[in-house]
């Protein structure tokens, strides 16, 4: 596929009105865009590959690849989610000030004093839980259709960092609104550090610059939410398009025949869609449901019980067994499996379909793990009262 | 050739590692780590004080004086005393006894004692650097 027509040419309307309409339309509009709005299959084909965003896609895909059942658009949604997070982050970066004195008086300014601040609050916080629910369920999707054989070793790789990345967002996110919940779970979170093994104390003291959670642990986790890791999923999220594309596109079974549809417009209106759609679940979100906030952060104070983040909670779960069991080993073992798993698994079939038969027992072993991190992390969530003793939520 | 390539790796290396030690504090603008908490007065006989901003307890016992954090070994939070019955964590519930041993997990270690000293001036000043023996009484 070759791109060397110069840019104008049958997809171009005719130009016609005033003088400067034509300037506009010829010189300035045609300058921007490179194609006019593809009609002919040449042009759909040559549109695809004409403008950044769009050249991230192939200019012809499988057809199977347009069916929601086959990705669910897990991926697709992380990565609205993300940028979501970084428009209303960019708007919350605006009043919010990162220091003790300050950081919680930002909060209510938001609330009480920002038109429409308490919405971008709302839909920062639900977009972001929401992304790592949606990462977490990306990942099993791509278990399940073994989407990780080769050649996509690397790329899950690659995925199981922009899990912990989206993690470790969503982590240093939660100290920002400094009132009684960010402050104890930030506590708890950085003392489960504390647990690792021979650098635990060393990486909690960089972590916070200092022993205890105050200005300095505000600032670090303010430029490490706000610029480190932001670029970091930013390059490794490109990486991560990147391979897919270089590692052959989505996974599909081998050797059936597959009937292939240009990218434009089927794929790239899907894609609007899929947008259009998450634009309107955060928004109904943000109308909904207001993000928490409780007291300022008082050291003096704890409250009965102190909880994490939810989506750590199944690890203060296990913290609650025994510190080094769910501190170090079961994170640690898991994270390091997850690593390995595409260099371990060598079994080349079932590439492309859910729950394939060949992969009966690593799809059964994945599932009751990956249920077993959502058990303990309801029964922390919602089955743990004061004292971390057993209550029932209803 | 390979001795000027490897100064410029070894220079390139040094600006890493500059960068990398810049960002561990060496000055901290944290409450001091040695504080006075009061006159031996404040304290009456036979009581124990909590002093929240410290996040720890001041005993004063017929044998002397000493001071246990308040500062739960497993995750950080604040444990309650309950009078004759030790200190309860109320995050995930753990158990300390009266001298700060654990009772009851998810705790591995005791509640630590700090030393405590009486200056010339009269006050009780506390070190939290420096951790004590379960022996230790401050006569005041």
């Amino acid at each position: 596929m070759s791109d060397r027509r110069r840019p104008g040419g049958g997809s171009w309307p005719a130009p016609e009105g005033s003088a400067l309409a034509r300037l506009w339309r010829n010189r300035v509009v045609r300058s921007v865009f490179r194609v006019g709005w593809p009609r002919t299959r040449q042009d759909r084909l040559r549109a695809m590959l004409a403008s950044l965003v769009l050249h991230l896609h192939p200019t012809r895909v499988r057809a199977h690849v347009l069916r929601p059942s086959t990705t669910l658009g897990l991926g697709l949604v992380s990565f609205y989610l993300f940028l979501v997070l970084t428009v209303s982050g960019l708007a919350l970066m605006l009043y919010y000030v990162p220091h003790p004195d300050a950081a919680y008086r930002s909060m209510k300014d938001l609330e009480y004093a920002v038109t429409f601040g308490m919405f971008l609050r709302n839909a920062h916080r639900w977009a972001a839980h929401g992304m790592v629910a949606v990462v977490f369920l990306h990942l099993c999707r791509v278990f399940f259709t073994g989407a990780y054989k080769p050649p996509r070793e690397f790329n899950w790789v690659v995925g199981v960092l922009l899990l912990l990345l989206t993690l470790a967002l969503s982590f240093t996110g939660y100290l920002l609104p400094w009132d009684q919940l960010a402050f104890w779970a930030i506590t708890v979170g950085t003392a489960i550090v504390a647990y690792f093994p021979v650098l635990g104390p060393q990486v909690r003291y960089l972590l916070l610059g200092g022993h205890e959670i105050g200005q300095a642990a505000l600032l670090r986790f303010y430029v490490l939410h706000c610029l480190i890791l932001p670029l970091a999923m930013a390059c490794l999220v490109s990486l991560h398009f990147w391979r897919v594309r270089k590692d052959g596109g989505l996974g599909a079974p081998p050797g059936r025949l597959h009937r292939r549809v240009l990218a434009w417009p089927h794929l790239v209106f899907r894609e609007l869609l899929v947008l259009l759609l998450v634009l309107v679940v955060v928004h109904a979100c943000a109308l909904l449901f207001d993000a928490p906030l409780e007291g300022i952060a008082d050291a003096t104070r704890t409250p009965n019980p102190a909880k994490a983040p939810w989506y750590f909670l199944g690890l203060q779960e296990l913290v609650h067994y025994g510190a080094i069991l769910g501190g170090v080993v079961v994170p640690f073992a898991i994270v390091l499996a997850l690593l390995a798993l595409p260099y371990l698994d060598r079994h080349p079939r079932g590439v492309g379909v859910w729950f394939a038969p060949e992969r009966r027992l690593a799809n059964s072993v994945f599932a009751a793990l990956a249920l077993a991190v959502v058990a303990v992390t309801v029964v922390g969530t919602f089955f743990r009262g004061a004292n971390w003793a057993w209550v029932w939520p209803w | 050739m390979a001795a000027g390539t490897s100064g410029l790796v070894a220079g390139a290396l040094g600006l890493v590692g500059a960068l990398a030690r810049s960002v561990v504090p060496d000055v901290l603008y944290e409450p001091p780590r040695r504080f006075p908490v009061g006159r031996p007065a404040d304290f009456p006989p036979g009581s124990v004080t909590f002093v929240s901003e410290r996040r720890l307890f001041v005993f004063n016992t017929p044998t002397g004086f000493y001071v246990v954090s308040a500062v739960c070994t497993h995750l950080g939070c604040n444990v309650n005393h309950e009078p004759g019955r030790g200190f309860a964590c109320p995050c995930h519930g753990s158990a300390f006894e009266e001298d700060g041993r654990v009772r009851k997990g998810p705790a591995a270690w005791p509640l630590p004692r700090f030393a405590v000293v009486l200056t010339r001036r009269g006050e009780l000043v506390v070190d939290t650097r420096r951790t004590v023996g379960p022996d230790f009484r401050l006569r005041a």
